[in-house]
């Protein structure tokens, strides 16, 4: 059905091939190649059996960063996730020393996690003026405060009962090294959460919300549905990375979780998802939350000390939010000369 | 004999992309004089202001100033040269004291620090010499409207301004209110400042004015003494153009009703409001800006919540409580900023015009995006728009062409009721006309249309039955073949000043 005045529009997209090599994700392909590399010569013992070996205690993060991605899209941020992590592993602690059933643990947990995003969205979707980073900044001290009444100031619990936590730390013998299924859990997890956001009408929308809320409400989009949905996952997704946790160290102290919060938006923007809404995907999320994971490993092997890992990640974190800029002043540049 | 003015502009020309602002006006000021400046939304008097005050640079044209030949680079400029500008929406920090506000940007400093005391008495000072009830030490956002507004007369005084311009200064006062400001206005012309005086209140104007200047299409119409001008003549130099065929408004035959709108009151914004359009019908909804028409329509589309009032669509009575339940109901409103509340401006074409739709065509719970390319590329093309793709962003587009996705946004939905808010702001002639005939056509297909706007000759072109509002209430109903510009102009003007508008149903 062409128009009044017979002009036809081109609704055929371009071949993709191109653009996916030239894209973000290509490039962190490139540099989750290139760590690997880089580590595999700064350590003598990287390998692929003690990558697997060591990774779990760092992929628990990584199910915050997919939630992350999902807040962050939205153009909103969830700083509390690193207290609800801390009070999720001293609940199921604290239940697991009960000698309830490991089944009965993990509910608890999803629900204390659950619960505690949900409050977030609560406040969030009732006071829609209310900053996302001010609130959580309040629900974290809120969620660490509780944690530090139940174990105590500076106190700790450990899991006396570890049969099931050591469930969740299995490792998988697949002939080239034994694959630990968070590994599992977490890509699947993360390709469902993928999907979900770059294909499915809910993920569409997020965009839409995070990219102008005002026409997004004014196209019926619900607005603040979408919102409590994504808040109360995060909490659930903290609950989650919480069991994997404890999981690794079979307890809890006052300082799990600190800067978990951080670290899922570092990993998330990374990715080249933007912290200011609309932009990005969660294939460039989990490719430079690999990178970011095997760097830490590589460093850690050699004794690297911890803070100097950060300064790495977050010089790292430095370049590739400032890369677009750079790339575009050096265009700029070469355009006037 | 520039000398007998203290101001004067010749020439003045100010273009924005894709429009003319000002063509070729002119304006003189006298010393110690109350000029009004009057035309109809959109003559570009505010604009013309801004170029007084440095905010705008003109491209064409000369100002002088006592004589002399004036360039402001800046608002810093003009400021400097004397000249201040009180605005319609008050610029003001709530949270700071009077004094503070009045002396932003010229703070009284001595060593590098602020002298409060000299500066909370210079204020007194100039509160006293306005009669103002209050202390410059009280916050300003304490202040009532018309208070804030002595503030920033003051401010103006403070920098010594012998030329103010008030932006519509009555707009948001009682009528007591604006009694104390003409009295202000009196003193500032006493003590010789010219004052240039922006109101859509003919009042105002016989009240103040000595001169008025007229503006229309961007276009000087000319410049009266105020003795001796009437209401009728005023207003057929503010709005009488003539109307060619722009407005191919077909012949329909009008069905049965389709929406009914009862007592809807919000509280703040309108009052008890009731209409009903039927389909095939265009009713037009028209009243001065901030009149609260919009308001009244984002109400019945859920995007707001009324106080009380009832709503039908075809009989049965409806509640909506989010745009969404409106949209499934099949009303559709395309809202009056496009870049804002319309599109998704770095989004492409075709994902605009699916947004509300994605769930319909979706296979489940995924994305059905060549079903969406198909539709968004056969919407687009049916309303004509000028697109290479329907992959390129919204923001490539012209405001017209904008507004046609914005209409084939809402024809991707099942529609029975479409309420077009502003559909033709900021478009150039030629498109606006393809609005218009698409929005014939729409009347043709049965749909019943609701259009709201300020444009006097697009009401009168393609409405059938024609609602004014103003200040937040219905002042009239009229129908087409009887109305005159003049009778809906008085009817949204502020009463007081009608002389003929019994013709409210």
């Amino acid at each position: 059905m062409a128009g009044k005045s017979g002009r036809t529009i081109n609704n055929v997209p371009e071949s993709s091939v191109k653009r996916m090599i030239l894209s973000w994700e290509g490039i962190l392909v490139l540099v989750l190649i290139g760590v690997n590399i880089f580590c595999a010569f700064f350590s003598d013992v990287y390998n692929v059996a003690n990558l697997l070996r060591q990774m779990p205690y760092y992929l628990a993060e990584m199910f915050l960063m997919i939630i992350m991605a999902f807040i962050l899209v939205m153009g909103e941020i969830d700083i509390s996730v690193g207290a609800t992590v801390c009070l999720c592993a001293t609940v199921s602690c604290i239940v697991c020393n009960t000698g309830a059933p490991f089944i009965v643990v993990i509910l608890a947990t999803l629900v204390t996690g659950t619960l505690c995003g949900a409050l977030n969205a609560l406040i969030l979707t009732i006071f829609t003026e209310l900053p996302p980073m001010i609130v959580t900044l309040a629900t974290q001290i809120i969620f660490r405060g509780i944690a530090e009444i139940v174990l105590g100031s500076g106190g700790s619990i450990s899991a006396s009962n570890t049969q099931g936590f050591k469930i969740l730390s299995t490792k998988i013998n697949l002939g080239f090294g034994k694959v630990p299924i968070i590994l599992f859990l977490v890509l699947i997890i993360g390709i469902i959460f993928a999907v979900i956001l770059g294909k499915s009408t809910f993920g569409r929308r997020v965009y839409a919300v995070g990219t102008n809320r005002l026409a997004a409400h004014y196209s019926g989009i619900h607005v603040q549905k979408i919102r409590f949905i994504i808040y109360t996952m995060m909490g659930t997704a903290a609950a989650i990375c919480a069991l994997f946790y404890v999981s690794s160290s079979y307890g809890a102290n006052t300082t799990t979780g600190n800067g978990y919060e951080m670290d899922a938006i570092a990993m998330a923007v990374f990715g080249g998802i933007s912290s200011t809404g609309g932009k990005g995907n969660l294939a460039g999320g989990i490719l430079s939350a690999f990178a970011i994971v095997c760097l830490r490993v590589g460093l850690g092997q050699k004794n690297v000390h911890a803070q100097v890992v950060l300064l790495i990640v977050g010089a790292l974190l430095v370049a590739a939010v400032a890369l677009p800029n750079i790339i575009g002043s050096l265009r700029r540049a070469v355009k006037k000369s | 004999m520039a000398e007998e003015y203290v101001l004067e502009l010749k020439g003045i020309t100010k273009i924005f992309p894709g429009v003319k602002a000002l063509n070729r006006v002119q304006f003189q000021l006298k010393p110690g004089e109350v000029h009004a400046l009057m035309g109809e939304n959109g003559a570009g008097k505010s604009t013309f202001i801004k170029v007084i005050t440095g905010v705008h640079k003109a491209e064409e044209g000369e100002m002088y100033l006592y004589g002399k030949k004036v360039d402001f680079k800046g608002p810093k400029d003009a400021q400097e040269a004397g000249i201040a500008a009180v605005y319609q929406h008050a610029t003001s920090y709530p949270d700071l004291t009077v004094a503070e506000n009045i002396f932003m940007g010229h703070e009284i400093i001595k060593h590098g620090m602020i002298q409060w005391k000299t500066m909370n008495e210079e204020a007194n000072k100039l509160l006293k010499r306005m009669h103002a009830e209050f202390d410059a030490t009280a916050e300003m956002g304490t202040l009532s409207v018309a208070e804030q507004q002595m503030v920033e007369i003051a401010k103006a005084l403070s920098t010594n301004a012998r030329i103010i311009i008030l932006d519509e200064p009555t707009a948001s006062l009682t009528k007591s209110e604006s009694e104390e400001l003409y009295r202000i206005v009196d003193q500032l012309r006493e003590s010789g400042v010219s004052v240039i005086f922006i109101s859509h209140r003919f009042e105002d104007m016989y009240r103040l004015a000595s001169r008025v200047t007229v503006f229309r299409d961007s276009q000087y119409i000319g410049t009266y003494n105020v003795d001796g001008i009437t209401n009728a003549d005023l207003i057929k130099a503010m709005v009488g153009r003539e109307i060619t065929d722009l407005f191919p408004k077909p012949q329909v035959q009008i069905g049965k009703e389709m929406l009914r709108v009862e007592h809807l009151s919000r509280t703040g914004y309108f009052k008890d409001v009731s209409f009903e359009v039927h389909a095939g019908e265009i009713l037009g909804f028209t009243g001065l800006v901030g009149a609260g028409r919009t308001e009244v329509v984002e109400a019945v589309c859920g995007v707001t919540h009324p106080d009380s009032g009832k709503v039908y669509l075809e009989g049965k009575e409806v509640n909506i409580k989010q745009p969404s339940d409106a949209m499934d109901l099949g009303i559709i409103l395309l809202p009056e900023d496009r870049q804002k509340e319309g599109l998704i401006m770095s989004w492409g074409l075709g994902r605009n015009v699916t947004l509300p739709v994605i769930s319909k065509l979706a296979n489940g719970f995924f994305n059905n995006e060549p079903k969406e390319r198909e539709l968004s590329k056969d919407l687009l093309e049916e309303v004509d728009t000028k697109a290479v793709d329907i992959f390129q962003p919204a923001s490539s587009l012209s405001g017209g062409n904008q507004q046609k996705v914005v209409v084939a946004k809402a024809l991707a939905q099942e529609m029975k009721v479409v309420i077009m808010d502003e559909p033709t702001k900021g478009v150039d002639v030629g498109a606006k006309a393809e609005i218009y005939s698409i929005m014939g056509d729409l009347a043709k297909q049965g749909y019943a249309i609701i259009l709201i706007s300020s444009e006097m000759p697009e009401i009168l072109g393609m409405a059938d039955r024609i609602l004014v509002m103003c200040n937040g209430r219905k002042t009239g109903e009229l129908n087409n073949d009887e109305v005159t510009q003049e009778m809906i102009l008085e009817l949204a003007m502020e009463k007081g000043t009608t002389t003929k508008g019994g013709a409210a149903s």
